[in-house]
């Protein structure tokens, strides 16, 4: 049955399915997989890393993007990671870029999480209701805070939704991942900053397998600049999550005994 | 002919017969010796040869025949064999038995000096201690034309009943019929589909109709029906194709299961070598990000 209405973008199929946007789905689950944490306070975006090819330059591999970079006084307040096909989600987050910057200009106040988000959703909609293109085949997580100091975790999708989220994964085992966060994502675990970093770092490494080398990670505080973890960082975290994992099986067996 | 919606040209069937059409086409359709030599070559090329492992020689009887067992356990595919890896082959000593090399569009298998989780090979094992356990790693596509060929080398014409065959293998979520969309399927997941003769429990639910599969697996079940051998396929559908940890361990149920237990002694150690395995060959594709 999908055969007969999944080559074009433009016909639905008889029981209501567009194949198209559908199949873009899957084409999002091809890609790495990326973690998005809303806590009281901070913000975190966390993504598997693999290693890069020998001869490629490592720096143009980012995933991690800033989509508006306010200058002088203001920090970077939006963060966001686009998963699936790399082109389209570069060509993406230029028209992203361009808009937060056409919207200062224009109203002389910096994009909201929300606007910006509403920005690429309607543009990721118009590309699956066009003849002769396609959908783009990428899922975004955009976190940041807005002006009102309150933090935001947006996600998109192929079909154009958007929707917000307290905590959300996407990519490859997206759905492993958000089982990880249902379990643990408590309003204890979010509301100190750093057990917040951590759950994200635990929720990545469910489905990486090789451990924080292969883990890239990005904070916004409140009022605080954007950070990047760097390797060392990640992997002190690991490890005190390690620690934590064995004591806490420790007192499991003890209990059992 | 027709033109579709899309601009497609399409030839519309006619029953009013092409009668004229047809004498034209036998004339093209003669062989040439040419024809008869390209004919040749290809299948000399596309052939499936099993070969022993010490002298590389040809086997001239069939796999079975000359190494009768009891148990057979057939992986096939890339997390199949690494879950086999990890968690059978890692207790007991296993000895390879032999080997087919096979050549088609899509592959072409390697020697089995120093086989890596990203290459094409099948291979045959049986173990030290109890050489009636049969165990053959195939992460290598076996062409439709080439799966009989495959069977008769292996299993041989005339197979012995008093054998169990468990096939392990992956195929893609998106394959799964079901009006659920595949977004809420709780991949991965396990399915089993077994012959008449299996008379033991599956570790799984059963596929439900339209229970279609593809590939070496299903020539093989079918075959082992044909046959009347018991078997039985594990199949697991995953979102992810290419070597995957969540993936693999979605294999563990079968460890309980008749055919295979016994032989997983070390489940603890079956999952750090399954994490070595992942960490050989995780480069990041250009594509998607």
């Amino acid at each position: 049955m999908a055969s007969r209405y999944d080559r074009a973008i433009t016909v639905f199929s008889p029981d209501g399915h567009l194949f198209q946007v559908e199949y873009a789905q899957e084409a999002v689950k091809k890609g790495s997989t990326a973690v998005g944490i809303r806590g009281t306070n901070i913000v975190v975006l966390g993504v598997e890393k693999k290693s890069v090819a020998k001869l490629q330059d490592e720096r143009t591999v980012r995933k991690i993007c800033a989509l508006d970079d306010h200058v002088c006084m203001y920090f970077c307040k939006i963060l966001t990671i686009f998963i699936g096909l790399t082109a389209d989600a570069r060509v993406v987050i230029n028209r992203a870029r361009v808009e937060c910057q056409s919207h200062k200009l224009t109203v002389e106040d910096p994009v909201t999480v929300e606007y910006i988000t509403r920005f690429i959703a309607t543009l990721k909609q118009k590309y699956t209701q066009s003849n002769g293109r396609r959908p783009f085949g990428i899922s975004a997580l955009i976190v940041g805070f807005d002006d009102d100091g309150i933090p935001r975790l947006y996600q998109t999708d192929p079909s154009g939704t958007y929707h917000a989220w307290k905590a959300n994964a996407i990519g490859r085992s997206a759905k492993t991942v958000r089982e990880f966060l249902e379990k643990n994502y408590t309003e204890d675990a979010i509301a100190n900053d750093n057990e917040a970093i951590k759950l994200a770092i635990r929720a990545l490494l469910e489905v990486v397998q090789s451990g924080g080398k292969n883990i890239e990670l990005a904070i916004i505080r409140r009022n605080q600049p954007l950070k990047m973890f760097s390797a060392k960082e990640i992997e002190l975290q690991v490890t005190e999550i390690e620690k934590e994992k064995e004591e806490a099986e420790k007192k499991k067996s003890k209990k059992n005994a | 002919m027709a033109a579709t919606f899309f601009g497609e040209v399409v030839k519309a069937p006619c029953r009013a017969g092409t009668e004229e059409e047809e004498e034209e086409e036998e004339a093209g359709r003669r062989e040439t010796p040419e024809d008869r030599e390209v004919r040749r070559q290809l299948a000399r090329k596309r052939e499936v040869r099993l070969l022993r492992r010490q002298t590389k020689t040809s086997l001239e009887v069939s796999l079975l025949e000359k190494y009768p067992c009891s148990k057979f356990i057939i992986a096939i595919g890339n997390n199949a064999v690494a879950f086999l890896s990890s968690f059978v082959m890692n207790s007991g000593v296993w000895e390879e038995v032999g080997c087919a090399k096979l050549w088609n569009e899509w592959c072409r298998t390697v020697d089995t000096t120093h086989l890596s989780p990203s290459e094409s090979f099948c291979v045959f094992y049986h173990l030290k201690s109890n050489p009636l356990v049969f165990v053959c790693q195939c992460s290598c596509y076996v062409a439709e034309d080439q799966q009989y060929q495959w069977l008769e080398k292996v299993f041989g014409s005339c197979p012995r009943r008093n054998m169990q065959v468990t096939i392990l293998t992956c195929r893609h979520v998106t394959d799964y019929k079901t009006s659920e969309s595949t977004g809420s399927l709780p991949s991965p997941f396990l399915k089993a589909l077994k012959t008449q003769n299996f008379k033991d429990t599956a570790c799984c639910s059963l596929l439900e109709q339209p229970n279609i599969i593809h590939d070496l697996p299903a020539a093989v079940l079918s075959y082992c029906q044909v046959w009347k051998i018991p078997a039985i396929l594990y199949l697991c559908y995953t979102e992810v194709m290419t070597l995957d940890l969540i993936t693999v361990e979605a294999f563990k149920p079968i460890l309980s299961s008749r055919s295979l237990k016994g032989l997983a002694k070390n489940i603890p150690q079956g999952t750090e070598i399954l994490k070595k395995l992942m960490t050989t060959n995780e480069i990041q594709s250009n594509i998607y990000t």
